[in-house]
């Protein structure tokens, strides 16, 4: 491009108005001021997703009935779907951008599909041998360990997992009811990631009890912490050691193990989490009458909000802004409890308004069985001499879960307090790919913000309003009978047409549109992509207009 | 060699002669007859031309814009409806400076539909920046044809043809043909200054910012401008290669006219004999034929004009709202330098006949008017 002429008489100038340099750079001369270019951008989905799971992509790859392309892209970020796709809290659909056109994509019920057909066809997962010569300790088997573990032997190191229990799973295994996650899943996705690489296990050894860190430093190159939050935390009230109040977790734990539970006539859960909502549910299933006690309003309840909702459909009472003051015995029972009612004061560092007693106001509830589900805590004996922690969590001081000790890594609860499997999955596999970073002394890749669409770039009038395909659900009468799974996953035609609403954000589908629309025919299709022929494109940008999904940008020639 | 042709096949031999390499053009009555002996021409190898058939008169002059960009002679004809959808592609070939030559056989404009001639067409493309050259006879419309080429090769701007419908376009009269040979000697072989050239690329018709849109309208006002000189100089060399020449005005009988009338087209032929039966009756009366509309022959027109006492322009035209486009012209052309009064009379709308009766009716009525009552004086309106 030359540089811009200006001139001084008419005398200068072409008789008409023709460009006076050689237009070669531009065949279509200034007719296209402006060049529209492919340019994929991530799907907001994926954005919300912590795992950053693919998920136009395996979407896309659904509505072309490649489901095993379709899992092993979700693979390559999360090596569960099975797990994830039925107890996310999916903030995916908080993302999608079809929620501003009808509702949001049925994300982790196709993702459960996904993860479910992994399950069902072993051969999909190929087997990783050792190849490199480092060797890592992961200490957990919950999520975050899983993750880690798998993603570290999927590039060929050699790892051995550490649980203090005798089954892996954490609490996948002991902590989510089976009605929300059957074991039968939890044994057949740990089997999988087990048969997945060089992954050895050693059950029943508590590191910092049995083993020292300092011990496994030695044997090991790294060692990863995913220890979760096992403990209960107490309400710190009188009279709370003794019979008829029970950690939520341990209830949980006997529910899952298969154990008889019989929490009484009444039963009240302290607390507003998912661990009450769990508790809550399981509860009812022994026929109790049960009464969620929380001591903020359903608005800061942390717990998933489909939950809340289950547990109200399963008969479960609320009972908002009151907290546990006393314990109540009689005969060396439990007979009732004494609240202190609550209101909202100044909001707390949350955000979320913290709860204040109402002086002289309380109530009574009489009581069988009381539940505390107020938080879970770690247990961190053996650890925190090794490892800088903080509020009895492991201080992390990078992304990837860097600790105080260089080659210690930490993720999951442990490090976040109680969050995400979603989250701990995450986490895994970021420390994974940080060691392998180190021990193979590669670069850290390079951090850019990535391009995203909204509402504004599709073009809706290629789309129909069609409401969410919904997963079918056995009945609450059914479903309070036992712990049968309640949710029982897509038939193969909902998946197919969940999978077709998508408007896969930013990303090229290969629908065609811009290469039919084209008026200069400057459109070349490729075998799995598309690129403008600037000989021809006068850039109108009727293929940015016509894209439905904000695939080509613009910018101005020249510049 | 001489021939008895319809006004329509003289524009037809003119562009014969000329060396056209496009023609493009979509039928509309009264023009058909021009493209369609262009058609047979072509078929039949006569003229080394391509016929590009088209679907409308908007692709009609596109086709000949394209044309005329990648440097060859480029003809179109076309009439009322087809000239006014060409419209935004008239502006184009002036903008580009291209050298088309465009024959529109005057008709009124519908509703109500009609195919009978008034210069309402072609005048309402006044201000697009073509040449245009009203004919009178079938033999001028032919030689224009071929002096058109050359005015518009030398300034650069488009030339339009005007013919009057049936009166001329389908009225026989006797035609010396012109051929290619000869005319070669005065029309030379088209050399484009600018085209389109894949060996040499550049941009056309590409976006002009306010610096250069304003100094590329002042170079095809400067073109008009020298129009006027070359108009008359090509018609002068024509006269010296063929021994005919028609002037860019054409004054009848004027020397010593206390009254002259101002005409165009066929009406000029019609008034002059008029004018002769009136100078019999001792009637100092003369006409003024104006040929040259655009660039309008200002000069020329004041030279003949100032000097009578009285003048009359007939207007087959109407600008609404205002007059006579012809009068206003006139009034313009004279403003500030004579105070000769100027009558206007407005007749022969949509086709209807001017005949010897309807002028002596103008003539008489501009001899005997002291004073102009009103600006348009409508003859033979049924008020």
């Amino acid at each position: 491009m030359g540089e811009k002429i200006t001139f001084k008489s008419y005398k200068e100038m072409p008789i008409n108005a023709m460009s006076i340099a050689d237009m070669t750079w531009n065949l279509t001369g200034s007719w296209r001021n402006i060049r529209p270019y492919y340019d994929f951008k991530m799907s907001p989905c994926r954005l919300g997703c912590p795992a950053m799971e693919d998920i136009q992509r395996y979407i896309f790859l659904v509505t072309e009935k490649r489901y095993e392309e379709a899992w092993g892209a979700i693979i390559e970020n999360n090596p569960m779907p099975a797990v994830t796709g039925r107890v996310c809290f999916h903030p995916c659909m908080d993302k999608c951008t079809r929620k501003d056109f009808d509702q949001a994509i049925n994300i982790p019920a196709i993702e459960r599909s996904l993860g479910d057909m992994g399950l069902e066809n072993r051969d999909w997962m190929k087997k990783v041998d050792a190849s490199k010569k480092e060797k890592v300790a992961v200490v957990g088997s919950g999520p975050a360990g899983l993750s880690c573990a798998f993603y570290l032997a999927r590039m060929g190191y050699q790892v051995a997992m550490f649980e203090s229990e005798k089954a892996l799973g954490g609490i996948l295994r002991w902590g989510i009811p089976e009605y929300r996650l059957p074991n039968d899943v939890v044994d057949r996705v740990i089997s999988q990631i087990l048969g997945s690489g060089p992954i050895t296990v050693r059950a029943e050894t508590t590191v910092g009890r049995d083993i020292g860190l300092d011990e496994l430093e030695k044997e090991y190159d790294a060692i990863f912490l995913g220890l979760g939050l096992m403990k209960s935390r107490s309400l710190g009230i009188e009279g709370e050691k003794g019979k008829g109040i029970e950690p939520g977790l341990e209830f949980l734990k006997k529910v899952n193990s298969g154990e008889t539970v019989s929490p009484g006539k009444r039963a009240v859960v302290v607390g507003g989490g998912n661990t009450a909502m769990d508790v809550a549910r399981c509860a009812r299933r022994t026929g109790s009458d049960v009464t969620v006690v929380y001591r903020r309003t359903m608005n800061e309840m942390p717990a998933i909000k489909d939950e809340i909702e289950e547990a109200e459909k399963e008969g479960v009472h609320f009972h908002f802004l009151a907290a546990p003051k006393e314990v109540v015995r009689s005969g060396g029972k439990l007979a009732k409890v004494v609240f202190q009612e609550m209101e909202l004061g100044e909001p707390d560092e949350s955000g979320r308004r913290r709860p204040v007693p109402v002086e002289g106001r309380t109530f009574e509830l009489e009581v069988d069985t009381l539940f505390t589900a107020i938080g879970e805590q770690a247990d961190l004996t053996g650890i925190e001499k090794k490892v800088e922690c903080e509020w009895n969590m492991i201080k992390t001081t990078g992304e990837a879960g860097e600790t105080s000790s260089a080659r210690i890594f930490a993720g999951g609860d442990v490090v976040t307090g109680a969050a995400s499997v979603v989250d701990a999955v995450a986490a895994g596999r970021k420390a994974a790919g940080k060691l392998d970073r180190i021990f193979t002394s590669a670069d850290e890749p390079a951090v850019e913000e990535p391009k995203t669409v909204g509402i504004e770039e599709i073009n809706t009038a290629y789309f129909h309003q069609t409401k969410r395909t919904l997963v079918p659900r056995i009945p609450v009468e059914e479903a309070l009978k036992g712990y049968l799974e309640i949710n029982s996953g897509f038939l193969p035609e909902q998946l197919e047409a969940e999978a077709d609403r998508c408007f896969s954000c930013g990303v090229c589908n290969f629908c065609d549109n811009c290469w039919m629309y084209c008026p200069d025919v400057a459109i070349v299709r490729l075998e799995d992509s598309y690129e403008v022929n600037y000989d021809f494109c006068k850039g109108c940008l009727v293929c940015v207009v016509e894209c439905p999904r904000g695939c080509i940008s613009t910018r101005e020639e020249g510049k | 060699m001489r021939k008895v042709i319809m006004g329509n096949h003289a524009v037809s031999y003119g562009v014969r002669a000329c060396d056209v390499k496009v023609l493009s053009a979509y039928p509309i009555t009264p023009q058909t007859q021009v493209v369609e002996l262009l058609s047979e021409m072509c078929a039949s190898g006569e003229i080394d031309a391509k016929f590009i058939k088209v679907e409308s008169e908007h692709s009609a002059m596109t086709a000949c814009v394209g044309a005329s960009a990648a440097g060859v002679r480029a003809f179109t004809a076309t009439s009322a409806q087809g000239l006014l959808l060409m419209h935004e592609v008239l502006h184009w070939a002036v903008g580009a400076r291209l050298p088309i030559v465009l024959a529109n056989i005057n008709r009124a404009v519908g509703p109500p539909w009609s195919i009978w001639t008034d210069q309402n067409d072609s005048l309402s493309q006044r201000d697009v920046g073509w040449l245009q050259i009203y004919c009178e006879s079938n033999q001028e419309t032919q030689d224009t044809i071929v002096q058109a080429f050359k005015i518009a090769e030398t300034v650069k701007l488009p030339v339009m043809l005007v013919l009057d419908a049936f009166f001329l376009s389908h009225t026989f009269e006797i035609v010396d043909i012109l051929e290619a040979k000869d005319v070669r000697k005065f029309l030379p072989p088209y050399v484009a200054e600018t085209k389109i050239d894949v060996d040499d690329p550049h941009s056309f018709g590409n976006l002009g910012s306010p610096s250069e849109y304003f100094e590329l309208r002042y170079m095809i006002q400067k073109a008009m401008e020298e129009a006027r000189d070359v108009v008359k100089d090509v018609d002068i060399e024509f006269k010296e290669h063929f021994g005919r020449g028609y002037g860019v005005v054409h004054p009848y009988r004027c020397d010593g006219a206390d009254v002259i009338l101002v005409t165009s087209g066929t009406v000029a032929s019609t008034t002059r004999a008029v004018i002769d039966e009136m100078r019999d009756e001792g009637i100092k009366i003369g006409s003024l034929k104006i040929r040259l509309f655009r660039p309008f022959p200002v000069e020329e027109v004041y030279e003949v004009l100032s000097k009578a006492k009285k003048v009359a322009v007939i207007d087959r035209n109407i600008s609404f709202g205002h007059h006579g486009i012809f009068f206003q012209e006139i009034k313009s052309a004279l403003y500030g330098r004579t105070d000769v009064p100027i009558f206007g009379y407005i007749t022969g709308l949509g086709g209807r006949d001017v005949t010897p009766k309807v002028i002596r009716e103008i003539a008489d009525r501009a001899v005997s008017d002291e004073k102009q009552e009103r600006d348009i004086n409508w003859i033979g309106v049924k008020v």
